[in-house]
This record gives C-alpha cells, sequence and structure tokens, in this order.
C-alpha cells in the first residue's frame, strides 16, 4: 500500500513549470500594473494626501484635518452644480442607452450595405473627434441671434432659442451635444452585441410564430443584457465627468446651470489655487462613483442574463 | 507640510486633478546648465507667441555669445488659466528664470513671493533712464505693485471700438468721433442694426463685446461711467457701486432693444464681426494678427464712447525676474532685450504681417501708421494713453483667475435676462469680497 502523499502547500511546493508560468503571467500583467500604479493609483493617493491640505500650489501647506470634507456641507454652489451634474449625467445616459440601442436596431434591419456604412460612419465619426473641437462648432452653430441652429428653426416659424445663455437650454445643448458626440460608441458596442445572437434562436421564434415585438423583448432583449449592463456603467461614469462641451459651450452658465462637478473641481483647484478642497471635492465625487457603480452591480443580477 | 511628500503628492495630484494640459516642452539640462543660461515661461496663446518668444531668444543668444534659453509654452484659455498653469509648474519643481505675465498678473506673481522687484536695476543701470522715459507713465504705473516695479513692458493693448467701414457705408452712418458720448454711440449702433432679410429680427448687430474676458468686455464701460470693479488698493470690491450698475444696466439694455445680440467669446466675435454680422465690438490690437492675415481690411478703431469721464483701459505683457533665477542679472538683461528697438520692430510688424500688441516704446508705436499698418487711426493706440487719463491700478487681485471666473458667472445671469443687474451685482459683490482682500 503507497502512502498518500499530502498536496503541497500553495505557493510553496509550486513546480518550477507553475513557478515559470506564475512569472510569465507577472511579466504579461506588468505594463498593467505599473500604468495603474502610475497613473491611478498614486494620482488617487495623492489627492487623499492633499485632501487633508490647505495649500495654494506655491506656499507650504497647512495640515487641516477633515476640515476640506466639513466644507463640502456647507458650499452651496457644490449642492446645485451635483444637481446640474446629475441632470445632464442622466439624460445623457438614457439617450445613449435607449437612444443607442433603437439606432443600432435600425442599424441592423434590412438596407443596402453601402447606405449602411453610411450611417454607422456617421454616427461613429463624432466619437473619434475632439470635444473641444466639436464644442466649438456647436458654439457658433447654437448661437442665439447669429446661429445656424436658430436660422433653420426660424424657418419653421420657432421663435429663437436662448440655448447657450437661458438656464433652462444651456443644459439642454450639453446634453443635446454630448449624446451627439458619445451615442456613436453605444451604438458600436450595440451592433456588436446584435451581431453575436445566434440566427437559430429568431429562426426558431419566427416558426413559433412569434412577432418582430415578442422576438425583441423575449430574444434579443435578454440576450444583449450584458452589453446594456455594460452601456449603462460605462456611460454613467463618462457622463458624470463631462467637462469639455460645457466648459467651450456655456463656461458653465449661467451662473451654474449648466456646470458638472469635474468644472467645479477644477476652478477650485486652478482657479482658486485651493488645491485642498478641490481634493476633498474629487475623493468624495470618487466615492459617488464607486457607490453608484457597485449599487448598479447589485441590481444587474435581477435583469441580467449570461449564457 | 514635508517637502519630498508634497511634491509626491503634487506630481500625483496634477495628474489627477490637471484637465488642462500643460505643453511643457522645456530642457532642464539646460536650463542649470551654466551662468549664461536662462529658462523662460511663456503663455502659448497660439503660433503668433511662438514665433515672437522664438525670434526673442534667438536674437538675444546672437547678441549675447554663450548665452543659452529655453522657452518653455505653457497653454491657457486666458491669463488666468495660463497662471494657474505656471503655478502647476512651479509646484511641479520648475524653477524659470523669467515668466510672461499680464498686467492681471502683477498681483498675483507679487502676492506670491515670485517675483523679483527691478527697482534696483532701474536705480543703477545706466540704460534704464533712456528706456523708462520712451515708455509710458501708464506702462509703469500698471506694473508697480506697492512701490515694488514687477517689470518692464514690451507690449501693451489698449481696449478700443472696432467698426466694420464697409457695414457703416452701407447703413449710411459716418464714422464715429473721438468725442461721441453713451447717447451717440447707442444711436449709431441702432442705425447699424438691421433686418435685411426682412424675417422680423435682426441679421446685422449694432455692437458686442467679448463673454469670457473683463477688459475687453464690460470694463470700459465700468471706467468710463467713473467706476471699477476694485478700490485702489485693489484690496477690497467694488462691483455693486452706482457706477458699475450704470455701466452694466446700459449694456444690459442694448441686449433688450435689440442692438446687441446674446455675448458671446471673443473668438467668435472675430468671425461675426468679418462677415459684417456684428458692426463693432471692443477690443485691443491684437484683432488684427487675425484681420489681416485673413485679408480683412475694411475696419478701422476709435476711442470708446465718452461717459460720466473717458478712462482708457489697457494691460500690458512683460517678463519679470522670478526669485528663482539662478542669473537675475542675465535675466535682466533679457528684459531690457525685450523693450530694445530691435525686438520692439516685430510689435509694429508690416501691412502683411502686423504685430498683435503695441511697442511700449513711444518712438516704436508711433511709426505704426507710417509703416502702413492698418487701421488707418493707429496713432489713437498710443495717444491713448499718453493723452488720456487711465485706469490704473487694474482691477486685478492676486486671485485673479477666480476674481475673473465670478464677475463672468454673475454677468451671464444678468445678460440672460435671469437675474436683475441689482441682483446680479449684489450677488457678485458678496462673492468677491472673499476674493478680492489683502
Amino acid at each position: 500500500m503507497t502512502e498518500r502523499q499530502a498536496p503541497p502547500a500553495p505557493g510553496r511546493g509550486a513546480t518550477p513549470g507553475k513557478r515559470k508560468d506564475g512569472l510569465a503571467a507577472l511579466a504579461f500583467l506588468s505594463p498593467s500594473i505599473v500604468t495603474f500604479v502610475i497613473f491611478v493609483l498614486a494620482p488617487t493617493l495623492g489627492v487623499l494626501y492633499l485632501s487633508f491640505y490647505d495649500w495654494n500650489l506655491l506656499s507650504d501647506g497647512t495640515f487641516v484635518g477633515l476640515d476640506n470634507f466639513e466644507r463640502l456641507f456647507t458650499d452651496e454652489r457644490l449642492l446645485r452644480v451635483y444637481g446640474s451634474t446629475v441632470y445632464m449625467a442622466l439624460a445623457i445616459l438614457a439617450i445613449n442607452v435607449v437612444l443607442g440601442l433603437l439606432l443600432a436596431v435600425l442599424l441592423e434591419t434590412r438596407m443596402p450595405r453601402w447606405l449602411r456604412g453610411v450611417f454607422r460612419l456617421s454616427f461613429l465619426f463624432p466619437f473619434v473627434v475632439s470635444a473641444a473641437a466639436v464644442a466649438l462648432i456647436w458654439r457658433f452653430l447654437l448661437n442665439k441671434d447669429l446661429g445656424l441652429v436658430n436660422y433653420l428653426l426660424g424657418g419653421l416659424g420657432i421663435d429663437r432659442i436662448d440655448w447657450l445663455g437661458s438656464s433652462v437650454w444651456a443644459p439642454i445643448s450639453i446634453i443635446i451635444v454630448n449624446s451627439w458626440k458619445t451615442i456613436g460608441f453605444s451604438i458600436l458596442v450595440y451592433i456588436a452585441g446584435l451581431q453575436a445572437i445566434p440566427d437559430q434562436l429568431k429562426e426558431a421564434a419566427i416558426v413559433d410564430g412569434a412577432n418582430a415585438w415578442t422576438r425583441f423583448w423575449r430574444i434579443t432583449f435578454p440576450m444583449l443584457s450584458p452589453t446594456i449592463f455594460f452601456l449603462v456603467v460605462i456611460n454613467t461614469i463618462n457622463s458624470f465627468q463631462i467637462f469639455a462641451e460645457p466648459r467651450v459651450l456655456t463656461q458653465g452658465g449661467p451662473g451654474d446651470a449648466s456646470r458638472t462637478i469635474v468644472e467645479y473641481l477644477y476652478d477650485r483647484a486652478f482657479g482658486d489655487f485651493d488645491l485642498g478642497y478641490a481634493s476633498a471635492i474629487g475623493i468624495t465625487f470618487m466615492l459617488v462613483l464607486i457607490v453608484l457603480t457597485a449599487v448598479q452591480f447589485r441590481f444587474s443580477r435581477r435583469w441580467t442574463f449570461y449564457e | 507640510m514635508n517637502t519630498s511628500l508634497r511634491k509626491l503628492a503634487t506630481a500625483g495630484a496634477v495628474a489627477a486633478l490637471a484637465v488642462s494640459s500643460i505643453t511643457a516642452c522645456s530642457n532642464d539640462e539646460a536650463a542649470g546648465g551654466g551662468d549664461k543660461s536662462l529658462e523662460i515661461v511663456y503663455w502659448n496663446y497660439g503660433p503668433a507667441a511662438e514665433t515672437g518668444n522664438k525670434a526673442t531668444a534667438d536674437a538675444f543668444m546672437a547678441a549675447n555669445a554663450g548665452t543659452t534659453v529655453t522657452l518653455t509654452p505653457v497653454t491657457g484659455e486666458n491669463w488666468g488659466t495660463y497662471y494657474a498653469n505656471v503655478a502647476t509648474l512651479i509646484a511641479s519643481g520648475k524653477r524659470p528664470d523669467l515668466m510672461v505675465i499680464s498686467g492681471e498678473g502683477a498681483q498675483f506673481v507679487h502676492a506670491n513671493n515670485l517675483v523679483r522687484p527691478i527697482n534696483e536695476y532701474l536705480d543703477k543701470d545706466a540704460d534704464a533712464k533712456a528706456i523708462t522715459g520712451d515708455i509710458a507713465q501708464g506702462l509703469i504705473d500698471g506694473f508697480t505693485v506697492k512701490g515694488d516695479v514687477v517689470t518692464l513692458t514690451y507690449g501693451w493693448n489698449n481696449m478700443v471700438v472696432y467698426y466694420n467701414t464697409d457695414v457703416f457705408k452701407k447703413a449710411g452712418v459716418e464714422p464715429p468721433k473721438a468725442d461721441w458720448t453713451w447717447a451717440d454711440f447707442e444711436a449709431t449702433a441702432k442705425k447699424l442694426t438691421t433686418d435685411t432679410n426682412k424675417d422680423g429680427k435682426p441679421d446685422t448687430y449694432g455692437f458686442t463685446w467679448a463673454s469670457n474676458e473683463i477688459f475687453p468686455g464690460i470694463m470700459p464701460w465700468v471706467a468710463n461711467a467713473n467706476g471699477n470693479l476694485t478700490s485702489d488698493d485693489v484690496c477690497s470690491a467694488t462691483a455693486d457701486t452706482p457706477q458699475v450698475t450704470k455701466a452694466v444696466s446700459f449694456l444690459r439694455k442694448l441686449i433688450t432693444d435689440g442692438v446687441s445680440p446674446a455675448p458671446m467669446p471673443m473668438s467668435d466675435v472675430f468671425t461675426r464681426f468679418q462677415n459684417g454680422q456684428v458692426a463693432m465690438f471692443g477690443a485691443g490690437r491684437w484683432p488684427i494678427g487675425t484681420f489681416l492675415p485673413a485679408g480683412f481690411k475694411a475696419f478701422d478703431i476709435q476711442q470708446y464712447p465718452k461717459g460720466d469721464t473717458y478712462k482708457t483701459v489697457f494691460g500690458g505683457a512683460g517678463y519679470p525676474i522670478l526669485k528663482s533665477s539662478k542669473n537675475p542679472d542675465l535675466a535682466w538683461e533679457y528684459q531690457k532685450f525685450t523693450v530694445s528697438e530691435e525686438i520692439e520692430k516685430q510689435y509694429v510688424g508690416t501691412p502683411e504681417k502686423p504685430g498683435d500688441s503695441i511697442p511700449s516704446r513711444r518712438s516704436l508705436a508711433q511709426t505704426i501708421s507710417k509703416v502702413g499698418v492698418p487701421p488707418a487711426n493707429s496713432d489713437l493706440y498710443y495717444d491713448s494713453i499718453d493723452k488720456q487719463p487711465t485706469l490704473v491700478p487694474y482691477p486685478a487681485p492676486a486671485k485673479y483667475s477666480a476674481f475673473e471666473s465670478t464677475v463672468l458667472r454673475h454677468l451671464q445671469l444678468i445678460f440672460a435676462g435671469e437675474a436683475s443687474v441689482s441682483d446680479g451685482l449684489k450677488n457678485m459683490q458678496g462673492e468677491l469680497s472673499s476674493i478680492v482682500t489683502c
């Protein structure tokens, strides 16, 4: 009878081959790890460190403990800016996820190949163009008195809209311009998701007599749910971080009507030279986004289906 | 704060917080490499800044054998953000010898103890008297903070009214005269506002101003109403005075009367002016750097209309010596060189390649009209500071960037009709009271 040998303790009795595999894995991962440490972890820790100081970039900083975090609760403008950010971000998210899906489904319907190419290119093109350059052009188009958009609307008998100067319309302009720019990405991801759905499933449903609406809800939507979830998470993070559009189009105004948290944070850091407070805003904003993403992951289990 | 930890934190934090990019093409080796090297930081607002600074640096190196000048261009959407980016650069360990500043930056560099005043050089240097004698006193006063002369001014801009001569001709309106008043101005602007396509809305507007800067925006009107946005010592805000209220109310009325369009940033104003959609706007000399190369010459200038008084609103730029300079004497020689005849000629320019600011030396500025650089009324540029009262000191506190953005934010609400003039200025004053301090 041979004695059963105890398995080697993890990591201790690893064979030379396994150790080699581990080193190879580390080597392959090292560019990502180094990049993460330099561009994500170190800056985050730096911002956390600064959030406990009163520092204006040019003088010696003073340790102020939690003072910068206490200020967050008395800053009336911050609350207003959070409000405008949430409003614009949710609208951009909804447009990207819902309208993006609709457009992707339409683009996957039967049409000449060249026409499909034209549509796909048209939607994707704004996504690859610089946000600042795009915003500059839109600023020209949306000028209340001399812009092309109001000129065309005037032809339809619609009175001039103060796209960039009114508290009501300025955030809507940001939503329109940002959605126009980013929806191409959502469409692209949706199309990839739609093309991954096996044709046999749809064909079987047709044989069973399911109409287009039933096929969408019973087959396409469930099969696409991981893609939708991915886009919800990505678009939430991106839409909460918009900067170029409000900066160029409206300078966050009028007042704070179209100001975003990132813009507000930037102004506190590099306008007021209040690095400590800006860092506190940054840290809390990061926590808000982490919580939002965690909530999305938690609830996604109820409606996301994986094969 | 522990210095090394602070630097580490800065490196990380700046990378995370800085949305704007700093285009730093500096050469550290050259900066610290010897007794005859200089590192200079400048605002890279466009190709003209780059070529102008390079030409000056090259000429200095040619005239001073063995010297090395390293230029560090820094981006920024306006002077305020440029200062913020320079501060970031300094915080990350850079130690320039000189940096370009505007008048708005004089208080900033002085309050942050960054600058080495040049009073001593002005007293001792044999060339200094001849130089300062050829520079308008206002340009020296504009860069003097608490008795310290921060820098010599190499180039400057006064705020004048640009008018499109073709639009005036088409509307049958006489060009404005130097002694025009606010009432004359308003009447002229109304005549120039026309609805050519008869859709019930104007398509040519009489006047507009920059929404993204206060100097070419509201300041000439505030100054001519005999007001200012800060006290004379630049230690407290004066944004809700009757004078400021009068100026802002006048501008708002131009919008509500349909004589001015909704305010827009300066770059958009240039385009609207060239294509005749706006008949008049206010700026310094810099628009000709855009207009003439584009072949647009149908314009002239006039000083702002007189209100309760007349004051020339101006801004200048210079290369102050920073305290971090390892070579302050050489830096002074460079500063002097920037106001030499050889260099100042580039600000005069030619009709094909005009300068984009006014030379600080009177003798050079007076040659602009002689060499034929448009506009026809070019002599007004220097005359306005030599012969007219000026707005000194600048309403430019040490926290200029925060000051300007606060003023502009409240003006947005006022000009959009979402806040009354009195409420808007009252709120502005409330916020400025913690920003404008000493």
